[in-house]
């Protein structure tokens, strides 16, 4: 008796789900907030880096390359910062449809103006990006029009859901235009930081502050006592308002900077999930933002 | 009469002004009521305005939405998508070259160095000189043939000339999960096999790579075909056709056309978020013609060779990481021993086997190692006529290596290796400093 009532159960399980999700794969984790932001009920979102993660310097995992395998549209950061594994993740996924040129490979940042592109350059310079500065998603001018470019790579692959994905980043616009109300009030301009890596250029241009000094002598470059020293020479005199790190590197010569100079340290979320407040690109720019001030 | 006239004209005046002046405020009263009347028509219009433009409002919003729905929104994203391996390299390949340079040091003498063989295994010495080597400029290029192929090439100069090590094509358009690759290639089997030197651990290879398909591994003409099915966890299955030059193992004279086969499976899992398992089991079989068993002979007939690999990684941040990896290898091979000389002719059957284990520390910018190899570990197997061959003690080699990479592009390694391979003879204590750098495009890194 219990038999026939396993039949029916198993069948069930062979039945194909109603309608079948997009299946969205994304390096970084503030690429899956926004696809999810787009796409909502109408995606599955896959995320490979973590966000204690550092995006310059992950593996290319198999479990990324399974997940590139099953991806419909795989979207990443671009600018050459995920060159160290994406280009292998890609090909070893053996997914023809996520391979450059087709419809699911979405460099993000092609859809934003680059700053910092050097007009020459060697790796003398350290880890200098010779495309310009790939951190370009503190920004609400780059993430709109990256949302933008979303929608439209969802309505590309997914062409019968265009209005819900359309609607979705009308109501993201309508938020965003709320959140830079209450941002732009904010008066960050003419303030002074320092910080570790190059990760905050983008939102400096955008609030009006300043960065005057970086831990790094250069880009992916750990500091010398040397470079310490003159970081420190140099805050005393022009007594930066704090100096900012991410979370995933770099607490012990922040710290120490801050001991021997009196700033003190700010802690700020890189990417979605970095801190509990940052829970979406929204969130994690209200919080950046808070922590500035 | 004169202040009572006045008096009464006063009275009179007042009379007449306050009688004028109450009819004044009744006008004035009646003048607010129709500016208020007027004003509150106003309201009211202004009111029906608002309300029609918020109508008008939601519904260009409902016709922008609908409009929308028909078209999706134009981005220009024709111009600046960058290819697979970042910058544009549509006039030039990807271009890299890495730089392999090591100073040796032995307690061997230079002449000893040359005949170090593995007894039982090979007779191929150690080619390494002592006080300065240069191992090769290694030149790598790679690109996008076209929305098909990518091509890589691997191109080491050395000081004797230019070899072609590596030159294949990889297909990115397959359906089903499938790759093809094919041209001159590092062989699937094994975990190191498919690494490049510069990309290992240690400065050298495994003893019993060296014992049991050559130090250089397996790389070889012919076509691979692999396969990524979509299950919960990764797992990558793969076979090859290999022309079979591998001269330890086959012998391009062993046969004319292809006559060596490959399988192989590789599973992996995330056991957290910080740690993964690589593991999978290999095989490579074809027909043998080889010189280096022992002096003056010829062996033909058929070797396969079984693999195991197990890789575990922890790494938490960038700062940190270990690994963990080992791989079994086991060798049959049957067949006949033409001895040049005496042109006399016994059947030889081999069945041996061989393990590698390592492990590396990483922090920060450092990294320290140390791995032991074995051979002869379950099987010893070397039956000439029926008879077995005793060549001594069990071979085997410890090593400890610690590393110092200023950036991604250069690395400073010093190596010590305890080598028992020679069984009964001296053991070779080797200090290697090895000094590695790159320039150029910038290669991906695998896991």
């Amino acid at each position: 008796m219990k038999r026939y009532l396993l039949v029916p159960l198993m069948l069930l399980l062979f039945v194909p789900p109603a309608f079948a999700k997009v299946n969205v794969v994304t390096t970084l984790p503030w690429i899956g907030s926004m696809a999810k932001e787009i796409g909502k009920d109408y995606i599955d979102v896959t995320t490979l880096i973590k966000s204690n993660q550092d995006p310059h310097f992950a593996e290319a995992k198999p479990s990324m390359i399974l997940a590139a395998r099953k991806a419909d549209i795989f979207m990443y950061n671009g600018l050459d910062l995920e060159i160290g594994y994406l280009p292998r993740i890609i090909e070893s996924s053996n997914n023809p449809k996520i391979q450059p040129g087709k419809r699911g490979n979405l460099d993000c940042s092609q859809f934003i103006e680059a700053i910092e592109k050097p007009s020459s350059v060697d790796r003398s310079m350290g880890d200098v990006h010779p495309l310009g500065n790939p951190h370009y998603h503190l920004s609400s001018k780059n993430i709109l029009k990256v949302a933008e470019g979303i929608s439209a790579a969802l309505s590309g692959i997914d062409p019968g859901n265009t209005a819900y994905y359309n609607s979705n980043l009308q109501s993201f616009k309508d938020h965003l235009n709320e959140k830079l109300k209450q941002w732009t009030k904010k008066s960050l301009k003419g303030m002074k930081y320092v910080t570790n890596h190059k990760y905050f250029e983008y939102l400096a241009r955008e609030l009006g502050f300043q960065i005057i000094g970086y831990i790094e002598p250069k880009p992916g470059i750990p500091p010398s006592a040397g470079h310490i020293e003159e970081l420190i020479e140099m805050m005393k005199k022009t007594k930066p308002e704090a100096i900012l790190n991410t979370a995933y590197s770099g607490k012990k010569e922040a710290d120490l900077l801050s001991m021997k100079t009196g700033v003190k340290v700010k802690v700020l979320p890189h990417d979605v999930g970095a801190s509990d407040s940052a829970r979406d690109w929204l969130t994690l720019m209200d919080t950046i933002i808070r922590t500035l001030e | 009469m004169k202040i009572k006239t006045i008096a009464i004209m006063l009275v009179l005046v007042c009379a007449i002004t306050s009688q004028a002046y109450g009819s004044d405020i009744e006008s004035r009263l009646s003048a607010l009521e129709e500016i208020i009347k007027q004003q509150g028509k106003t309201i009211n219009d202004q009111q029906m305005v608002i309300l029609e433009l918020k109508e008008e409002l939601q519904r260009s919003r409902k016709e922008e939405i609908a409009r929308s729905e028909e078209k999706v929104v134009e981005v220009d994203r024709s111009q600046k998508a960058t290819g697979l391996f970042g910058t544009s390299n549509l006039m030039n390949p990807n271009i890299s070259l890495i730089l392999d340079t090591f100073g040796y040091s032995s307690n061997l003498k230079e002449s000893e160095l040359r005949t170090r063989r593995i007894p039982g295994y090979t007779t191929e010495g150690i080619t390494n000189r002592k006080g300065i080597n240069l191992d090769s400029a290694e030149l790598f290029f790679f690109a996008p043939v076209d929305p098909y192929f990518n091509l890589y090439a691997t191109i080491p100069i050395t000081e004797d000339g230019v070899e072609l090590e590596e030159a294949y094509f990889v297909t990115t358009s397959l359906p089903y999960g499938l790759q093809l690759k094919g041209g001159k290639f590092k062989s699937g089997f094994g975990r190191i096999n498919s690494q490049h030197p510069h990309a290992w651990d240690f400065a050298d290879a495994p003893l019993s790579y060296r014992a049991l398909m050559g130090g250089e591994g397996i790389t070889d003409k012919g076509v691979q075909l692999t396969y990524l099915p979509t299950l919960p966890f990764y797992t990558l299955f793969g076979v090859e056709l290999l022309q079979g030059d591998n001269l330890i193992l086959f012998g391009p004279d062993a046969r004319s056309g292809p006559h060596a086969f490959t399988a192989f499976a590789k599973a992996s899992f995330d056991v957290s978020d910080n740690a993964t398992i690589l593991f999978g089991p290999s095989v490579i079989s074809g027909s043998t013609k080889t010189d280096t068993i022992a002096d003056n002979t010829d062996f033909r007939g058929r070797s396969t060779l079984y693999g195991f690999e197990a890789t575990y990684k922890w790494k938490p941040s960038k700062a940190q990481s270990v690994t963990l990896q080992s791989e079994y290898l086991y060798r049959s091979q049957t067949g006949t021993l033409e001895d040049s000389a005496s042109s006399s002719v016994d059947g030889l059957k081999r069945k041996q086997d061989g393990l590698y284990i390592q492990g590396v520390y990483q922090w920060e910018r450092y990294r320290a190692g140390l791995r032991y190899d074995v051979l002869d570990l379950f099987k010893k197997d070397y039956m000439l006529s029926g008879n077995q061959s005793d060549f001594g003690s069990r071979p085997w080699r410890v090593s400890g290596m610690l590393e110092f990479k200023p950036t991604e592009f250069s690395r400073i390694r010093l190596q010590y290796n305890h080598d028992k391979s020679a069984r009964n003879s001296r053991a070779n204590n080797e200090v290697i400093l090895q000094l590695t750098f790159g320039i150029g495009a910038h290669g991906a890194h695998p896991f």
